[in-house]
Formats: structure tokens, C-alpha cells, sequence
């Protein structure tokens, strides 16, 4: 067996690929540099395309929404007895998935989960663009986007106030917070990196964005030390924050009197459910990203698997949930309960439910084996399914229950998803993945400060 | 040193008197700060692309004070949010099903999420006044490979206290060594 003699603080990447009497690749301070700099790079044909692509996708969603804006919000499906339909499927979904930033960087720190390191920055960019996303469709669904201001509490002529008995009230602030916090948490992150990114910089326009952003970081001793203070507090706020953000958003449903969303297991449900989907997405993003800027050495197949085990962990939630709500409408006194869970499963949107059910339940069963969390072309299409089935079960929840209100006379089955929906809900994929390519080619994706404190610190003298 | 490649850029270094030792490994950097603050150096500036808990020792540094600029912003929301609430409904009067106008369980959300806004803005600005940021001039030579691999210890002095400290600084193992006269 050889010996190799390696520089100072550097260490095998853990868990490289590796052919057959190929040497795992070393990983020093200064490859971390190059590895996660060089992704700052001139925009290739594949990213230009992608965002082409993508820019095409947008403009369509814009012109759906426009159409909708002007001739009002008819041609968004809107319909009797269903008036939430897929804008705020859209919200829950898109809120959702900005849970798992917050998770992976503030919760798994501090617990000390030291595989976040590897992994943090690409969920909690996620976590920015997800709620930047969400937060447009509160808008969309009021119709009179441009009288989106009065959702917030600001003395005026009229002296009229918000309702904070309201949970869409609790909403706004609970979202609202969540934009600042995960922003300003994204953004504290970043500065170590910015600056490493700075004292590189070659384009003038990029070292001026760098200079800025990176607050004039040098490294020094009172820098660290105030920095990490704060970052420390931002994790213990962000821990909270981010389990009663998606609390009010299920509030905004178990508040009511609606058969099939007035349940006390809302919050948690959701909280587990936001986790779940937004782990599964961050999957699917760090599975393309280290295939194509070839980063395996550095998102290794353990963290993937890690994560993955996260997805298992909450589909069982989720899971359990499911079947507590149908034992719980079946066990409980309300008929209309009753009711709704059997039009969920067995009645006009059968196919939705099942999807979901199938999608977040049994599929996900498959993570039980090792060699699935294990290869990425399986994970990446289980997560792509997981998330189809997040989707669909914001839709079954707000769809069904809506459309089987306590009069009967109500009951009605006419909503279709129109294509202005269709074509908007696009748009916002288009929306987030726009911030997302961006934010690849600009900023360091990965965290340059953190990924070097898994190194061992180089020393002369070995303890 | 080569550290004029990075005074071009920011932060940019003023006109310093002192002597900058940069290190390659952790425990020669600590050694040289124990030295230094052994023999009356307690203002040493260090730099180091990530933090060692080692340099931390070596400085005494204690913990950072943001943790009381954060409670204070959390304490602030809190009541914020619970005075705009219980204010503005008696401003404006909605009775709902004849119950109390100021109904505190629900205003415990708005009050809970004023607090952990405030609390992270505090935060925010608890770190950027703590440790001077945003930074125009960077208070010692600033070179770019403290952001990379290299540990920087910066002595402010200047005379034969400049030279003292530079040779603990070449004593303890430093690959490079600078006087700025």
C-alpha cells in the first residue's frame, strides 16, 4: 500500500468516485477556492440556453397574467364553489419548498450537523427564491395586485386597520418575516465567500458587486468573532421562524369552518410536509450541479444520502398524517368531515388524491434501500415525483374541500385548471429558476468558509 | 509581501506602522500571538480564512456582545407587535361575535413574529457595528491570500518594538515577515 504525503490541512475528498487504483482527490484550502470560484465563470452555451429557455417560459407566464389582470379573474379558473384554487396551491407549494434553506442552515446548525456545510448555500438561495416566488401569488389570487400595500398595517387617512384576529393577517407578517430573515440570513452567509470571490475578481463589475457585498470582510480576528456571534442568534431565530411560517400558512386553512381543513394536526402536517418537499427539491438542484460543474468530490454521494434519508424521515410524516386525518374524520362526530374524505379519495378528484398519495407515500418507500438513496438518476426522478406530489396535495386539499361545502346545494365539480393557471404556474418556475441561474454564475454556490472548517486545521506539530 | 495586488482592491489599507507575519500552519500563529501578547502586544489584528478556535484562545477573546443587541431587538418586537396590535383595535373597533376587542391569543402571533424580525434586524446591526462593517480601510496591510490559505498576524508598532516583534514572528515559524515603517 502507498503512502502519500499531503500538504498541510488538506485531506482525501471523502466519498470521491473513484475507478479502480485511481487516487481520491486531495482537498486542500486553496482547491476549495478554485473548485467553488471557478463556477464564477463566463456563462456557457448549456446556461445560456437554460436561461433562454427559461426567459421564454417567463415571458409566457407574464402574458397570462397580464391577460388575467385585464380581463379580470374569470379566466384564472376562478369559479363557484371553488374560489382558492391553483394560485394559492402555487403559494403553499412555493412556501413550502423555501422551508428546506432554513432547515439545512439554521436547524442542522445547530445541531451540528456538519453535512450541511456542503449543502447549505444551494437550500438557502433556494429558500430566498422560493419565498420571492410564493410571495407573488397572495397578489395574483387578490386580483388588484397594485392594492397589495393595504395588506400591510400603516397608518392612513381613513384610520382603517388590518384584522390581526386574521390568520391571512398572521400570514403577511409570518411571510414577510421569513423573506427579511432567510434574505439577511443568505446574504450574513455569503460574506467570507464574497470576499474570497472579490480578491479574485478579474471584471471590474463583478469586483465592484463583490467589494460591495462583501462589506469590506477582511478575515480578521474581530470580524470572525462578531460574525459567528450573530450567526449563532440568526440560527436560534430562524429555527422558530421557520416552524411557524408554514404553522400560519396551515392556519390559513384550519382556522376556518371547512370541513376537511378545521384540524389541530395542520401545523405539524404542513411543517413536515414544507420540509419534505423542499428537501426533495434541493436534491434535484444539487444532483444537477454536481454533475454538470462536476463537484462530486465536494457534494459527495453521503451527503446526497443524508439527505434523502431527511425525505424518508418526513414522507413518514407525512404519511402518518394522511391516515390520522382519514381515521379522524372517520372516528369523529362531524359527517361533513366524513364526507369530504370520502369525495377526496373516491369522488371527482380521485385521481389528484391518489396521485398525491402515491407520490409522497409509497414511492418515497423506496429510500428504505441504500442503493437507491445511492444513485443519483434514481434519487433525481423519486424527488421530481415527490414534488409533483406536494404539489398535488396543496391542490387536493384546497380543491376538494372547497368544492364540498356543508350545503349540499353548493356542491359543485366545475373547476378545471384553465391554461392562464397552467400557463402562470409555469411562469413561476420560470421566475425562481431565473434567480437560480443567476445566482449560480454570480455568487459562490457553495460555501467556501464553512467547506475549508472540514479540513483539518494545518498544523506543524501533529497532535 | 505582496499585498499590494490587494490594497488596490477593498478594503484598502491606510498608511500602517507595524509588522505583518503571515503563516502557513495554525499552531505557529499561536505561538507567535502567545509570544507577542506575552511581551505587552494585546492590539494584535490577526486574519485567517476561516476561524480557529486555537487563534481564539490565544487572543482571549471573549464572546461577542451582539447576543444583548439581539435580545434588546427581540424584547422591542415583542411589545411592538403586541402594542400595534391592542392599539390599532381600539382604534378601529371590529366586535366579532360580541368577544373582547383585545383578544390576546391570536396577537401572540404577530407579537411572536415582530419579535423574530426585530431580533434578526438587531442582529444584523449588532454584528455590522461590533465588528466595524462596512469597512473602507482595513485597519492593517490586507493581502488576498487570508481569504484563501494564509493566516496574517499583525503587530502594530514601529522602532526596535517593530523589530522585536518581527523577530517573535520569525521565531515562531512565519514564511514571510514585513516591516511597514
Amino acid at each position: 500500500m502507498s503512502e502519500r504525503v499531503l500538504p498541510p490541512g488538506a485531506m482525501p475528498a471523502a466519498g470521491a468516485p473513484r475507478a479502480a487504483g485511481e487516487e481520491r482527490r486531495v482537498m486542500t484550502q486553496r482547491s476549495i477556492n478554485d473548485d467553488i470560484l471557478r463556477l464564477i465563470d463566463r456563462p456557457g452555451p448549456v446556461w445560456i440556453a437554460a436561461f433562454a429557455l427559461d426567459l421564454v417560459v417567463l415571458l409566457i407566464g407574464a402574458l397570462a397574467l397580464r391577460n388575467e389582470v385585464v380581463l379580470g379573474l374569470g379566466v384564472g379558473g376562478w369559479t363557484r364553489p371553488v374560489m382558492w384554487a391553483s394560485y394559492i396551491t402555487n403559494f403553499v407549494f412555493w412556501v413550502g419548498i423555501a422551508h428546506c434553506g432554513t432547515l439545512v442552515s439554521a436547524i442542522l446548525f445547530l445541531f451540528r450537523s456538519h453535512f450541511r456545510r456542503a449543502v447549505y448555500r444551494v437550500a438557502e438561495a433556494m429558500t430566498v427564491f422560493g419565498v420571492l416566488t410564493a410571495g407573488l401569488f397572495p397578489l395574483i389570487h387578490v386580483g388588484r395586485a397594485w392594492f397589495g400595500y393595504w395588506l400591510f398595517p400603516y397608518p392612513s387617512q381613513r384610520q382603517i386597520w388590518p384584522n390581526f384576529r386574521s390568520p391571512l393577517e398572521w400570514d403577511v407578517f409570518a411571510v414577510t418575516t421569513y423573506l427579511t430573515l432567510s434574505s439577511v440570513f443568505f446574504v450574513v452567509g455569503l460574506v467570507p465567500d464574497v470576499a474570497a470571490a472579490r480578491d479574485r475578481a478579474r471584471n471590474p463589475v463583478l469586483r465592484g458587486l463583490y467589494t460591495l457585498m462583501s462589506f469590506g470582510w477582511t478575515g480578521a480576528n474581530g470580524q470572525w468573532r462578531h460574525y459567528y456571534g450573530a450567526y449563532l442568534y440568526f440560527a436560534a431565530l430562524c429555527t422558530p421562524l421557520v416552524l411557524s411560517v408554514h404553522s400560519v400558512v396551515s392556519w390559513d386553512f384550519a382556522m376556518s369552518q371547512t370541513a376537511g381543513w378545521h384540524n389541530t394536526i395542520f401545523a405539524p402536517y404542513f411543517v413536515a410536509g414544507a420540509i419534505f418537499s423542499g428537501v426533495a427539491f434541493v436534491i434535484n438542484l444539487l444532483i444537477v450541479m454536481r454533475k454538470v460543474f462536476k463537484l462530486e468530490h465536494l457534494v459527495t454521494l453521503d451527503h446526497m444520502e443524508k439527505l434523502s434519508k431527511l425525505v424518508l424521515l418526513t414522507s413518514t410524516i407525512v404519511g402518518y398524517s394522511y391516515l390520522t386525518e382519514f381515521f379522524m374524520a372517520w372516528y369523529g362526530p362531524s359527517n361533513a368531515e366524513r364526507d369530504v374524505f370520502l369525495f377526496r379519495y373516491f369522488g371527482h378528484f380521485w385521481w389528484a388524491s391518489w396521485t398525491m398519495f402515491t407520490c409522497n407515500v409509497v414511492l418515497p418507500l423506496l429510500l428504505w434501500f441504500k442503493p437507491v438513496r445511492r444513485n443519483m438518476t434514481v434519487l433525481f426522478v423519486l424527488m421530481l415525483f415527490v414534488n409533483v406530489g406536494m404539489w398535488f396535495e396543496r391542490f387536493v386539499i384546497i380543491v376538494t374541500s372547497l368544492a364540498r361545502p356543508f350545503e349540499p346545494y353548493a356542491w359543485d365539480v366545475n373547476y378545471h385548471i384553465s391554461w392562464t393557471e397552467l400557463a402562470v404556474t409555469a411562469g413561476a418556475f420560470a421566475w425562481f429558476f431565473m434567480f437560480f441561474l443567476v445566482f449560480v454564475k454570480v455568487l459562490p454556490a457553495f460555501s467556501i468558509a464553512e467547506l475549508k472548517e472540514t479540513l483539518p486545521a494545518p498544523k506543524r506539530r501533529r497532535p | 509581501m505582496s499585498a499590494t495586488g490587494a490594497v488596490a482592491r477593498a478594503p484598502r489599507g491606510g498608511a500602517h506602522r507595524g509588522v505583518m507575519g503571515v503563516f502557513t500552519y495554525v499552531d505557529d500563529a499561536e505561538a507567535a500571538i502567545r509570544a507577542l501578547r506575552a511581551d505587552g502586544h494585546r492590539d494584535l489584528s490577526v486574519f485567517s480564512p476561516v476561524p480557529y478556535h486555537e487563534l481564539e484562545r490565544a487572543q482571549e477573546q471573549r464572546p461577542s456582545a451582539v447576543r444583548w443587541v439581539c435580545l434588546a431587538g427581540g424584547i422591542a418586537g415583542l411589545s411592538g407587535g403586541f402594542t400595534l396590535c391592542i392599539w390599532s383595535v381600539l382604534q378601529w373597533p371590529l366586535v366579532t361575535g360580541g368577544k373582547e376587542l383585545v383578544s390576546l391569543p391570536p396577537f401572540v402571533i404577530i407579537g411572536y413574529e415582530s419579535m423574530i424580525l426585530l431580533g434578526g434586524l438587531f442582529n444584523l446591526l449588532g454584528m455590522l457595528l461590533l465588528a466595524r462593517l462596512p469597512q473602507r480601510r482595513s485597519p492593517a496591510p490586507y493581502d488576498p491570500r487570508f481569504t484563501e490559505d494564509r493566516i496574517g498576524v499583525w503587530v502594530p508598532a514601529s522602532g526596535d518594538g517593530a523589530r522585536r516583534a518581527a523577530d517573535a514572528l520569525r521565531g515562531h515559524g512565519a514564511d514571510e515577515v514585513d516591516i511597514h515603517a
